[in-house]
């Protein structure tokens, strides 16, 4: 099974690689990022000992250019047709599944890796909280692990890129801002558990819990089961979609 | 040995392929025909486990392709009918990413990309991008991934489609000489690629199987003693 999903992570990771989709993908991401920090996140008049002000945005950024990288991973299959290549060959489903998260995810921390220099600077010219800024880059490893997921899981409903990338970009934008407890109140349930339970579905709560260095294990498992939830969809809708 | 049993394949309330029986042995060039909705492609997908039969099975060397699937595959290399190939990798690394989900060992792959390059003439191009390769040269690749691995049966949709007369020539040759000791499948509508390449025809019309003869039995069938009159004239009195 492992070498399995590491012959298509690779073959993926070559592919966002071999053309120019991934390195646009890094600068813009690089440019609005810290274009955010400094001038949307009041970089210079907040305590910024934990780098809140770079954490703050990353979801929304990251709701913009996660469809980007997910968009052709299914959908362009199916459009080229290598999809029926791909499911005839003797590997499983579910390699072929977790090899291409693992792909959309490693861009992720590509992308996540090219704000290290601002960490070093913050240590080099201010009093920095490096196991804040640990946590926070937990935190965005996971919220852009579920979005990568829920990237690839809406990738196989299209047969375009194109709109692979705008369901994309609209659902992780609902997600992120999206107040569930609106639909909670839907169904009559007693207040406790109405409050309860959108707190447990509400993705800010979480990640804003992260970034502030709560990390705890509630916050963990949302996304880790966010991610193992999304791939069970996905395996489920190729297998679906397929006969 | 490929063994299809009470095989059925519906999609909704159409049935794309109904009850459907045959056996196929080693060293059998056999050519799927039937006209167009005729269950050809539906059938070879069902034989390559790509999609779920509704009810009865295919065995592949006595094992059952729904619950064995990875060792039945390893024995299948199959050419689809049009596309499946990456448009962003060149020849060699597209035979190499086939290898490597095919399990091949490194050496191996060397040893086998010689000859099929080899083989099917794809030497002038092995560096090339796929997407800019000539119909004949991407049917040529494709084809030669699927036989990268040397399978023990291969099955192939079309497989000369796009390809110049000398190039259809040597590929047939090519097949015929590999389909000796192997299962070969093809699905075609070139009457002259059954008669030159076939042992055997399994002839389909609305999913089930209406002929299972030599070409010669096909042909004798009428007095034209044409192919393609036996054809027209089977699947017509089935409408």
């Amino acid at each position: 099974m492992s070498r399995e999903w590491n012959i298509i992570f690779k073959k993926e990771v070559f592919s966002f690689f071999e053309g120019v989709q991934a390195w646009v993908v890094l600068a813009v991401y690089i440019l609005i990022s810290m274009f955010l920090t400094f001038f949307g996140g009041g970089f210079f008049s907040i305590n910024n000992a934990g780098l809140f002000s770079f954490f703050y945005f990353q979801p929304y950024i990251m709701a913009f250019l996660i469809p980007a990288v997910t968009m052709r991973l299914w959908a362009e299959e199916r459009k080229n047709g290598t999809l029926e290549f791909l499911l005839t060959q003797p590997i499983s489903l579910f390699s072929i599944i977790f090899g291409k998260f693992l792909a959309a995810w490693f861009m992720c921390v590509c992308m996540l890796f090219l704000s290290t220099p601002l960490w070093i600077y913050m240590n080099v010219y201010f009093q920095t909280d490096n196991l804040n800024i640990v946590a926070g880059y937990i935190a965005v490893l996971m919220v852009s692990g579920s979005f990568c997921a829920l990237c690839c899981l809406i990738s196989t409903f299209c047969s375009s890129p194109a709109v692979s990338y705008l369901w994309g970009v609209m659902v992780l934008l609902f997600v992120n801002v999206y107040d569930f407890s609106k639909l909670i109140k839907i169904i009559n349930m007693p207040i406790s558990a109405e409050s309860k339970l959108s707190n447990m579905l509400n993705l800010n709560n979480h990640y804003y819990d992260l970034i502030t260095g709560q990390i705890s294990l509630d916050n963990i498992l949302f996304f880790v089961l966010s991610v193992l939830i999304c791939l069970l969809l996905n395996f489920a809708v190729v297998d679906f979609k397929k006969n | 040995m490929i063994v299809v049993k009470n095989l059925c394949k519906n999609y909704g309330n159409k049935q794309a392929v109904n009850n459907v029986n045959f056996c196929i042995s080693k060293g059998e060039v056999v050519s799927l025909l039937g006209p167009n909705g005729a269950g050809k492609t539906t059938l070879m997908r069902l034989l390559t486990g790509y999609i779920e039969p509704t009810s009865g099975e295919v065995r592949i060397f006595d094992k059952d392709i729904k619950t064995e699937r990875k060792f039945c595959l390893k024995k299948i290399g199959y050419v689809p009918e049009s596309g499946f190939l990456y448009n962003d990798m060149t020849v060699a690394d597209f035979l190499r990413y086939a290898s490597q989900l095919r399990g091949m060992k490194k050496n191996e792959f060397e040893q086998n990309l010689k000859k099929v390059v080899e083989n099917l003439e794809l030497k002038s191009v092995i560096n090339q991008k796929i997407e800019t390769l000539s119909k004949g040269f991407k049917r040529r690749t494709g084809i030669a991934a699927a036989l990268i691995h040397n399978p023990e049966i291969l099955i192939l949709d079309e497989p000369t489609e796009g390809l110049d007369p000398n190039q259809k020539f040597s590929i047939r040759n090519y097949l015929k000489n590999y389909g000796k000791d192997k299962i070969i499948i093809i699905s075609t509508h070139i009457m002259e690629e059954v008669e030159a390449m076939a042992d055997r025809v399994i002839l389909l019309n609305h999913g089930k199987l209406v002929k299972d003869t030599s070409p010669t039995e096909l042909k004798e069938l009428f007095p034209e003693h044409n192919i393609e009159t036996a054809f027209y004239k089977i699947t017509s009195e089935a409408e």
